[in-house]
């Protein structure tokens, strides 16, 4: 029973878009639209639903004294304290500059460093790993520079304006060939693991992969 | 002085001269010639050809992680709506600051024309749910969206009967890091037709460019070169905004700017690379002979 009611439940709720794609009735579509909405309210229960995972995994970990655990420490009271404030900040309308204040001036600088961070290991990496070993990274290596030099006005500059449409082609016509495949093929499986979920075939979303 | 060891150059080396790569342009700026690209322009031209009457949509789909990039398009876009009169609907569906980066960019932003909020402009505000809050909006923007980013009620704001669904839209801009701008482009657009903008982080545009060409997209900025480009047909189109970005706060923050950051690092990480398969390739003859 507390396997077959969620699976039928999955069968149906992920029959009934289909089902009203293909049947352009009104009440069809009525319907569709409220499994829609029920959806975003769903998708809003999950954010508690993830803030509680992330309380109970962490606390176990300071619990325990596992590896990394007074990292946990800063997970929870940056938890606590910009969810405190955002929560305050919806009933009391003047703590929503204190939430802002805390995004600008801690949030905000703390990731943006992080991903500043990239320019330095880029260079680093590109350095020590960007070899012309063979004929394939030999082409990957001088389409990277053409790309690299064709997102900045000095390629121009130096190439009397030609680096940006040779950029510009490779990633029109290469790139898009390649992302094209990516693409199609990201499709195709989310497409087969939809159909897997649906038919029940797939279940470690219920907990674990054993009947 | 053996060539191997070279190979091995201490690491804070690189560090130190991207640093300073970085540094001098902000200290002491170029100003190199930024020439736009196909994809900038067509962006451009489509919010040139709109006025008071049509109604966009901006999503921030981003957070702090690619404000760099990301808020000086946002800004070139805005003060572009704003100057041509066109009703600007401003939402968020990133979950990671999202509603902080749309409230700080009009903030920065509306000052400097004479709006109304609620008639000229509207935010929204963040909505969990991504894909199903696309879909509904086909249906109703305020169902969706019954109160705005302060808790007011849309549904009495004038400027929500001029955006009552997607068939009022004239076009729907995102700002997007992650998957959120390819939803638009690979479920709003094929599906109820609105003509869809992307501007993005540069290493996520490769994928867009395959939306682009099937036409799904009908622009993309990708990263800052795309937000220097954006600036630059602004500027040259618009005599207040040259003025805007010449004030030094403006100038210090704009993509203009940090595409000499950029150009310089590139040229770093270029020579780099370069350097290093010299090398390379000297080392292996030295080997094999």
């Amino acid at each position: 029973m507390k396997r077959t009611v969620p699976l039928v439940l999955t069968f149906i709720i992920g029959m009934y878009p289909i089902f009203a794609f293909f049947v352009p009735h009104r009440i069809a579509s009525d319907l569709n639209d409220r499994l829609d909405t029920w959806l975003i309210i769903v998708a809003a229960f999950a954010l508690p639903l993830g803030a509680v995972n992330v309380f109970m995994i962490n606390l176990s970990k300071i619990s325990q004294r596992r590896k990394g655990w007074p990292y946990s420490i800063v997970i929870l009271a940056g938890l606590v304290v910009m969810g405190s404030i955002g929560i305050a900040g919806a009933y009391r309308q003047d703590s929503i500059g204190q939430f802002q204040y805390l995004f600008q001036n801690i949030v905000s600088p703390l990731q943006s460093t992080m991903f500043s961070l990239l320019s330095f290991y880029v260079a680093s990496a590109a350095y020590r790993a960007f070899r012309a070993r063979n004929l394939d990274a030999g082409i990957l290596l001088v389409s990277a520079i053409v790309v690299m030099m064709g997102r900045i006005p000095f390629g121009d500059m130096l190439s009397h304006g030609s680096m940006t449409p040779l950029s510009e082609w490779l990633m029109t016509i290469p790139n898009t060939a390649a992302q094209r495949g990516i693409i199609i093929g990201a499709a195709l499986g989310a497409a087969s693991m939809s159909i897997r979920i649906i038919l029940g075939i797939e279940r470690t979303y219920l907990g674990s992969g054993k009947d | 002085m053996n060539l191997k060891k070279m190979l091995f150059i201490d690491r804070r080396i690189i560090y130190l001269l991207v640093a300073a790569g970085a540094l001098y342009p902000i200290i002491r700026p170029i100003g190199l010639p930024v020439i736009p690209t196909k994809p900038v322009a067509a962006l451009y031209d489509a919010v040139e050809k709109m006025g008071p009457e049509n109604a966009v949509i901006v999503s921030f789909d981003y957070g702090p992680s690619s404000e760099p990039e990301l808020n000086p398009m946002a800004g070139a876009i805005l003060r572009h709506l704003f100057l041509r009169k066109i009703k600007v609907v401003v939402l968020a569906l990133f979950p990671l600051g999202g509603n902080e980066e749309a409230k700080s960019e009009l903030n920065k932003v509306v000052d400097e024309y004479d709006l109304q909020y609620g008639v000229d402009y509207v935010n929204l505000g963040y909505k969990e749910g991504g894909q199903a809050v696309m879909k509904r909006m086909a249906i109703s923007i305020a169902d969706v969206f019954p109160v705005d980013v302060d808790g007011r009620p849309t549904a009495d704001m004038p400027i929500m009967a001029q955006a009552k669904n997607y068939s009022d839209i004239s076009l729907l801009i995102s700002l997007a890091t992650g998957i959120i701008g390819e939803w638009w482009a690979n479920l709003v657009n094929p599906q109820f037709g609105v003509p869809v903008s992307v501007g993005c982080t540069a290493v996520s545009a490769p994928k867009y460019y395959a939306y682009l060409r099937a036409g799904q997209m009908m622009s993309l900025l990708g990263g800052l070169k795309g937000a220097s480009e954006y600036e630059k047909l602004l500027k040259d189109g618009y005599a207040s905004v040259r003025q805007t970005y010449e004030k030094p706060e403006e100038k210090k923050a704009s993509a203009t700017t940090g595409m000499d950051v950029q150009s310089i690092v590139h040229v770093i990480i270029i020579a780099f690379i370069v350097f290093g398969n010299v090398i390379f390739f000297a080392t292996r003859k030295e080997g094999s002979k």
